[in-house]
């Protein structure tokens, strides 16, 4: 004889990857390391913000990136070109990164002396990197200026989940019908108060907002007791 | 997105159910998809049918999706709104300081499940473990 059983399960699909990135993102926390996720299409310019400016935020900190593509380690030698240190986690296929493989990765890395800064740079797509928390404390979405201005809204939920978003390519934005103005209000219909930087590798646009958001957000992190301290107090 | 891979994940999660119930196999399944989810039910729902041939457990199972709106709760008006569109300041009062109380989940809900009866002609019910 058989019986029916109703059984309230009421489970998030996604938890095991929620679980991974919320210890992920403790773990750091508690090493004083502050993780960026880079989200954008390929070519709006990710690598090559980074290569502008770690550099120099390297004299001041402790950097590595943790580089994510389908293929090659390309990104991650243009980096070691430039004196920053990157590890190159090269999915196969898969079209975005997920938290098991960001755990996976940083236990190859010798983080005996912590990071400061953890920059992961996504695989280049706005659909599905959008739905995989990766433990970072900042999201950034970047979008240039040669990818139109309504982008915002026909990828909402990889803006309406990103804290900041930054504009690229902005020295050439007279060749292009894109309104930064535009593009900005769209993303904050998504994120009321998503924090906006327009930038250019170029001319160096940017590059002390990005170093003063990045400094500025490690600080209220640094300021924030974590949930096992706060628990620790209760 | 990847509804395969989360249909995957889906009966992964049924097996360990069943297990843990000792089904001999599950009648139904509730899933809620929110509206930005990034999941597309009808695929979801395609991708469910095409593991049924490779697990007999949800061989007869009814897969019911139910789509979840995009409901906020803003902190100024202190009510909640459905969003029509995507666009995360309150429709009532225009306030940004607005947070998401459903719509963004990929849940399962709830699972009918065929297990050995203990107790003949008796329907039993269980709240969340």
């Amino acid at each position: 004889m058989t019986a029916i059983r109703q059984v309230n399960v009421k489970e998030n699909l996604l938890k095991s990857n929620d679980f991974l990135a919320a210890r992920l993102r403790e773990q750091w926390a508690a090493q004083k390391t502050f993780v960026v996720n880079l989200l954008s299409s390929p070519g709006s310019g990710k690598t090559t913000w980074l290569e502008r400016t770690l550099p120099a935020l390297g004299e001041k900190y402790r950097v590595l990136v943790l580089e994510g593509d389908i293929e090659t380690a390309h990104d991650a030698e243009r980096l070691h070109a430039v004196g920053v240190e990157a590890f190159q986690i090269t999915t196969g296929g898969a079209c975005h990164l997920e938290a098991h493989m960001i755990e996976q990765a940083w236990q190859l890395v010798d983080a005996t002396e912590p990071y400061d800064f953890v920059f992961i740079e996504n695989v280049g797509n706005l659909v599905c990197p959008a739905s995989f928390d990766l433990g970072e404390h900042l999201r950034v979405v970047m979008l240039s200026v040669t990818e139109g201005e309504d982008k915002p809204t026909k990828y909402p939920k990889a803006f309406h989940t990103a804290d900041a978003l930054m504009l690229t390519k902005c020295d050439i934005v007279e060749h292009f019908d894109f309104r930064p103005e535009e593009a900005e209000r769209l993303a904050r219909d998504l994120r009321p108060d998503i924090v906006s930087i327009r930038s250019s590798a170029r001319t160096g646009e940017g590059e002390d907002a990005w170093v003063e958001l990045l400094e500025s957000r490690r600080a209220a992190m640094l300021a924030t007791p974590s949930e096992s301290e706060e628990a620790g107090r209760a | 997105m990847h509804e395969m891979s989360i249909a995957m994940g889906l009966c992964r999660q049924l097996d360990e159910l069943a297990a843990e119930h000792r089904a001999r196999s599950i009648g139904r399944v509730v899933l809620e998809v929110g509206a930005l989810s990034n999941v597309v039910p009808d695929l979801l729902r395609e991708a469910l049918e095409a593991l049924r041939q490779e697990m007999p457990l949800v061989a007869e199972c009814v897969f019911e999706i139910r789509d979840v709106p995009l409901v906020v709760h803003c902190h100024d008006c202190e009510k909640e709104h459905r969003l029509r569109e995507f666009r995360f300041w309150c429709p009532q009062c225009e306030s940004p300081r607005v947070q998401v109380v459903s719509g963004e989940e990929l849940l399962l809900r709830d699972v009918e499940l065929e297990v050995p009866d203990t107790k003949p002609d008796e329907t039993q019910k269980e709240s969340a473990r």
